[in-house]
């Protein structure tokens, strides 16, 4: 049976169930001000958000690959820009972008120019240092690791803090080939 | 030209108030709007008997005073908008407009998950779109 072709990102995102957006957005909103009253220090509420988007990205990623059909990806760019228009398209409906690859193509920056997660949101005063969409880099992050990609995810610009769009550096720090936990001496 | 705008909350507790002019009749304006509160209580519980108003949020001229007119909006969380002009021929489509406009902008301040209901409006955002607003609904009038 010849292997399906890849979906664009669009035509999954049209098939798959909507959810509204702002009961989305308040939600996470909610979230985030839980933490904060919970744990009161921004850099740990920063911690945990990454935590649960590694927790999240684990899982997420196969119902990427099942639903998307994507081929094995050839190098790291390959891989960023699936995650660019294919990821993140099906999930939030966004499309990002991809730009500054650095000479050795193992570190680029993905571009949000929307993000409904922040729809409405303003951070006060108290929290300036708070990364609000932490998530995403730890889904990123624990997405990439299961299909064998250690990487780093750091934000570079973020709009809740003045500038003008949503930048995250994804860095490939090594790729890990697979590994089985026991040797196989059969 | 508003020279005034201020929300308060259902308990009677001021959410934000702005004012438009060069201030030094700031305290007389804050004192008008808390006058007009009683005024927005006593429509609220007398409501008029000619006939059932569907659009009970929009409560029109309050009173009018010396050189002011001050118009009220309800919503339905007793949220109050309180509006001070001074002009003298406003147009009933305009303040509607403007209220509906005010709002849109009080809605998505509030849905700021770091604003507390019950406390003051710090947002910088919603002062920015009200002072557009202001700024619009003179234009229009003036057209």
């Amino acid at each position: 049976m010849a292997p399906a072709a890849p979906r664009s990102g669009e035509a999954i995102f049209a098939s798959v169930e909507h959810v509204n957006s702002e009961l989305f957005t308040l939600t996470y909103g909610a979230i985030v001000r839980q933490l904060l009253t919970d744990l009161e220090d921004v850099e740990e509420v920063n911690k945990q958000l990454d935590q649960m988007g590694y927790n999240i990205g684990i899982r997420l990623v196969d119902e990427f690959l099942a639903k998307s059909n994507v081929s094995k990806c050839v190098d790291f760019k390959e891989t960023a820009e699936v995650i660019a228009k294919v990821g993140f398209k099906m999930f939030l409906g966004i499309t990002a972008s991809v730009t500054n690859w650095d000479a050795e193509g193992t570190t680029c920056s993905l571009i949000l120019e929307d993000n409904p997660l922040v729809d409405f949101v303003e951070l006060p005063d108290t929290c300036q240092d708070l990364y609000y969409c932490n998530i995403f880099s730890g889904i990123i992050r624990g997405a990439l690791e299961m299909v064998s990609m250690k990487t780093e995810v750091t934000w570079v610009r973020d709009m809740l803090r003045g500038d003008d769009a949503f930048e995250l550096k994804v860095k490939l720090l090594k790729q890990v080939s697979e590994e089985y936990p026991y040797k196989d001496d059969e | 030209m508003i020279v005034c705008v201020a929300v308060v909350g259902h308990q009677n507790n001021p959410l934000y108030i702005q004012s438009f002019t060069e201030a030094d009749d700031a305290l007389k304006l804050h004192h008008i709007v808390h006058c007009s509160l009683d005024v927005v209580d006593e429509r609220v519980n007398n409501p008029k008997k000619s006939g059932p108003t569907l659009n009970e949020t929009f409560l029109g001229l309050l009173y009018p005073t010396e050189n002011y007119k001050v118009y009220g909006y309800l919503t339905n969380t007793k949220v109050k908008f309180i509006m001070v002009t001074t002009d003298l021929d406003v147009r009933d489509a305009d303040v509607r407009n403007f209220f509906r406009r005010f709002h849109a902008a009080y809605v998505d301040a509030v849905s700021n998950p770091f604003h507390v209901p019950g406390k003051k409006i710090t947002s910088r955002t919603f002062a920015e779109r009200v002072s557009t607003i202001v700024k619009s609904f003179g234009l229009n009038a003036a057209g």
